[in-house]
């Protein structure tokens, strides 16, 4: 089933042809905490920089990529985030994808889904019930 | 006519004008603060000085000046230049400077002032003073550190209002307005002082920090709180109404308004209908327009209809209902919800036909059945000025508290046939006698009586005789036949299957068991709960609409919000009923519906007074009728189903009308 699934889909992780060109052209560089994979090109390309990659675990979703290796995957720095990056402080709470469109989206207060409930505003009016 | 000259340009101003007064014929703009057109003269906050010649070689008070012959004034010279910036700079020794946080803030005379005639900046290092702040009741709102000591408030109450509730205490700088031992300010037009203070002493308790006038939308429209119709200003914001405040119209409130008609528009949001209900198996449930309109024709009324208008419509919309009623063949219409049974065949005999302004020139006035102080407070002001020029009054009804001295004749109206001598010898003597008919006179029948008395008394060029009815679509209802001979005695005799009821809410509806009562309103007061189906319709300040005051006064009220929810403006509803029931009313728009109503009663086509016609004969023995009297107005301030929704008109009539004790919350 889920060799069918890569096969036929392509929302999950990389497709047959990018793992196929990951093998050959790609290296492994590192893992994220959610298990997406980073690659970077072994050959520089014609103006002497290379191209970095990532395959994702799960969704492909680019708010995904938490922020250290945001910074790796645009090149605006060249080492790996283990090897680069003090360790995580306590205080930092761990990355979350963006949520849109998920269970998890932010709904402002007097959302209809949080129940409605908000602060008064012009133009509100208390309407008549027969039972009042 | 004094010749002066302003500014070098010499100009004639009419005998007995102030030097202010010259200087504003003259086009100059004179900044003032006690000063006020309709107060007498102060002469204490020294910011209107000019320098006139002849006189003492120093600024001079011109609203305290009288305007003499061969005056040389000047409003531009260097001296008054400075006067004004000295005046302006002691003045704001103990202002406050609160602006950013002031209600008053965008329409504050002292701002505007210090900006135009002030200094750049400030020369003031010392410490200021601060006053404590004081009462004055659920709308009054004081904050009287920014009192400048116009004494404005003090005027209007003593003066206009006629209670001598505000005064000042104490001297110079120390000066503090207050009211009597700090009690709120118990009259009907109490926030009026709020229109005069030019500071932000006394602000609009209701609307307190709501809104800053450059952010509201202004609507010219009419008050429905009461008869007299008078002009307004509803500010708006967005969908919401956050206050009324009045026009200047000298014919008819000058430039006051009641408290009632000021503050009830927060009742425009409370307790609306917004959508359709209809009554099944005794319960009102919510339905749609369109089962609404079914349940309606399912009812097959035919010419078995009839229409009850309402206290606060308008005349579009009674006439919408009319031309429908006609349609089907019915003319089942009555506005006198109360059961009251007058003729009202001629028109002339049921306004006020001496007109507000012409009251005030009548020097005697026999008042029958009318609590005006209640029923039209700007009436009465303008029965205080007739007798402040020395008008005698006389009042035939139960005692109430008058602002004026007035002799109370007894409450039955047979008095009417045999006037004590020497208040009929009064009247006979008088150049400009009138009697005013209240409602409570017209419910037990002083109409005849006193047609007959004014008749007796009547003068060349002077008509006398004055009816003040308390609803607003009174005078418009009549012109538009809601009048039955009989009144709703006969609409309930006539047993119709189905009855339009527009926004009425004083009905006795018992005597209509039988018939299918449909609700046109937009409050769900006593009407929406006797209803079988309720159509949720507008208020006034939500549609268009032409209302006709007691004086039968034509003036057109525009819309400032829309109406909430699934309610429509009411033409809208009874265009749509017409089709429901299969019939045709002969318009689409509110164009083609006024057209038609100018066509059939011209007299709302134009706006001002109505030619009503001459006074009709007065009916002989009709005098020996008495009964006694009494006032339909029994809460001044719960007289109408948006008033009655209101929480600050509420909050009057426990406090002020019923003497409740409310505590403040701790601020």
């Amino acid at each position: 089933m889920k060799f069918l699934a890569k096969i036929f889909t392509w929302w999950d992780g990389a497709t047959i042809g990018t793992l196929l060109h990951s093998w050959r052209h790609g290296e492994h560089v590192g893992t994220d905490a959610q298990g997406n994979r980073y690659y970077r090109s072994r050959r520089k390309s014609a103006d002497g920089r290379e191209r970095r990659w990532v395959i994702y675990e799960g969704a492909n979703d680019a708010s995904r990529v938490p922020s250290e290796w945001h910074g790796w995957l645009h090149g605006a720095f060249d080492d790996v985030p283990e090897s680069h990056l003090p360790p995580a402080r306590i205080w930092e709470a761990d990355f979350t994808p963006n949520a849109t469109g998920t269970q998890g989206a932010y709904l402002p207060q007097g959302a209809l889904q949080r129940g409605g409930r908000r602060a008064a505003a012009t133009g509100d009016y208390e309407a008549w019930s027969p039972d009042s | 006519m004094p010749k002066v000259t302003v500014d070098g340009q010499e100009i004639e101003v009419p005998d007995g004008a102030t030097v202010l007064q010259a200087c504003e014929l003259a086009g100059k703009e004179i900044p003032r603060f006690c000063y006020h057109e309709r107060l007498s003269i102060a002469g204490n906050c020294r910011m209107c000085l000019v320098e006139v010649k002849p006189g003492p070689p120093k600024p001079q008070a011109s609203c305290a000046l009288p305007a003499t012959e061969g005056q040389e004034i000047r409003t531009d010279s260097q001296m008054v230049k400075t006067a004004r910036e000295g005046v302006m700079e002691f003045l704001l020794i103990n202002h406050p400077l609160d602006c950013p946080i002031c209600d008053q803030g965008g329409e504050c005379d002292l701002q505007d002032q210090a900006v135009a005639y002030g200094r750049g900046g400030s020369r003031y290092h010392e410490n200021k003073r601060a006053v404590t702040e004081k009462y004055m009741g659920p709308l009054i709102k004081t904050i009287m550190t920014r009192c400048i000591h116009c004494t404005r408030c003090v005027r209007f109450s003593e003066e206009v209002a006629g209670v001598d509730e505000i005064g000042a205490l104490y001297r110079g700088e120390d000066m503090q307005i207050t009211t009597y031992l700090e009690q709120a300010a118990q009259h009907e037009l109490s926030a009026n002082v709020i229109d005069l203070c030019p500071v932000g002493a006394l602000t609009s308790r209701p609307y307190a920090f709501e809104a800053r006038p450059w952010e509201l939308k202004k609507t010219l429209s009419i008050d429905v709180s009461d008869a007299v119709g008078a002009n307004i200003r509803l500010d708006s914001r967005g969908r919401e109404v956050m206050r009324a405040l009045p026009r200047i119209n000298d014919d008819v409130n000058e430039e006051w308004l009641s408290d009632k008609g000021r503050y009830m528009v927060d009742g425009l949001t409370r307790r609306r209908l917004d959508k359709v209900w209809i009554r099944k198996r005794g319960k009102l449930q919510q339905a749609t327009w369109e089962e609404a309109f079914k349940a309606i024709a399912r009812a097959k009324p035919g010419k078995s209809i009839a229409a009850i208008a309402g206290d606060l419509v308008d005349c579009e919309t009674m006439f919408a209902a009319r031309k429908l009623l006609g349609a089907m063949g019915s003319g089942l219409l009555e506005g006198r919800q109360t059961g009251m049974d007058y003729p009202a065949d001629n028109l002339a005999a049921m306004a006020f036909n001496s007109t507000f302004a012409g009251i005030e020139t009548a020097d005697a006035i026999l008042i029958v059945g009318s609590q005006v102080r209640h029923e039209a407070a700007l009436v009465n002001v303008r029965l205080r000025k007739a007798a402040r020029r020395g008008a005698k009054v006389f009042v035939v009804g139960p005692q109430w508290e008058t602002t004026y001295p007035a002799e109370f004749l007894g409450e039955d109206v047979s008095v009417l046939g045999n006037l004590p001598a020497e208040v009929a010898e009064v009247f006979d003597k008088a150049e400009r006698p009138a009697v005013i008919v209240g409602a409570g006179g017209l419910a037990a029948g002083a109409f005849e009586p006193a047609l007959a008395l004014a008749q007796g008394w009547s003068r060349e060029g002077w008509n006398g005789f004055n009816v003040l009815h308390t609803a607003a679509a009174r005078m418009g209802g009549l012109m538009l036949g809601y009048a039955q001979k009989g009144g709703m005695a006969e609409v309930a005799k006539a047993e119709p299957k189905v009855v339009l009821a527009l926004g009425a809410d004083e009905v006795d509806w018992s005597a209509f068991d039988k018939s299918l009562k449909v609700y046109i309103g937009h409050h769900g007061d006593k009407g929406a709960h006797a209803a079988d189906i309720i159509l949720p319709g507008a208020t006034y300040a939500e549609k268009d609409g032409t209302y006709v005051n007691t004086e039968g006064r034509v003036q057109f009220a525009e819309k400032a919000v829309f109406a909430p929810g699934d309610a429509r403006e009411d033409w809208t509803i009874l265009r749509a009923l017409a089709d429901a029931l299969g019939v045709e009313v002969g318009f689409d728009s509110f164009a083609e519906l006024q057209s038609a109503m100018i066509a059939e009663v011209p007299a709302l086509g134009v706006e001002g007074l109505a030619d009503l016609g001459p006074l009709p004969k007065a009916a002989k023995g009709g005098k020996g009728k008495g009964g006694t009297i009494s006032y339909p107005v029994a809460d001044f301030y719960l007289t109408n189903p948006i008033a009655r929704a209101s929480a600050v008109m509420q909050r009057c009539s426990a406090e002020l009308a019923r003497g409740e004790e409310i505590l403040e919350a701790a601020e």
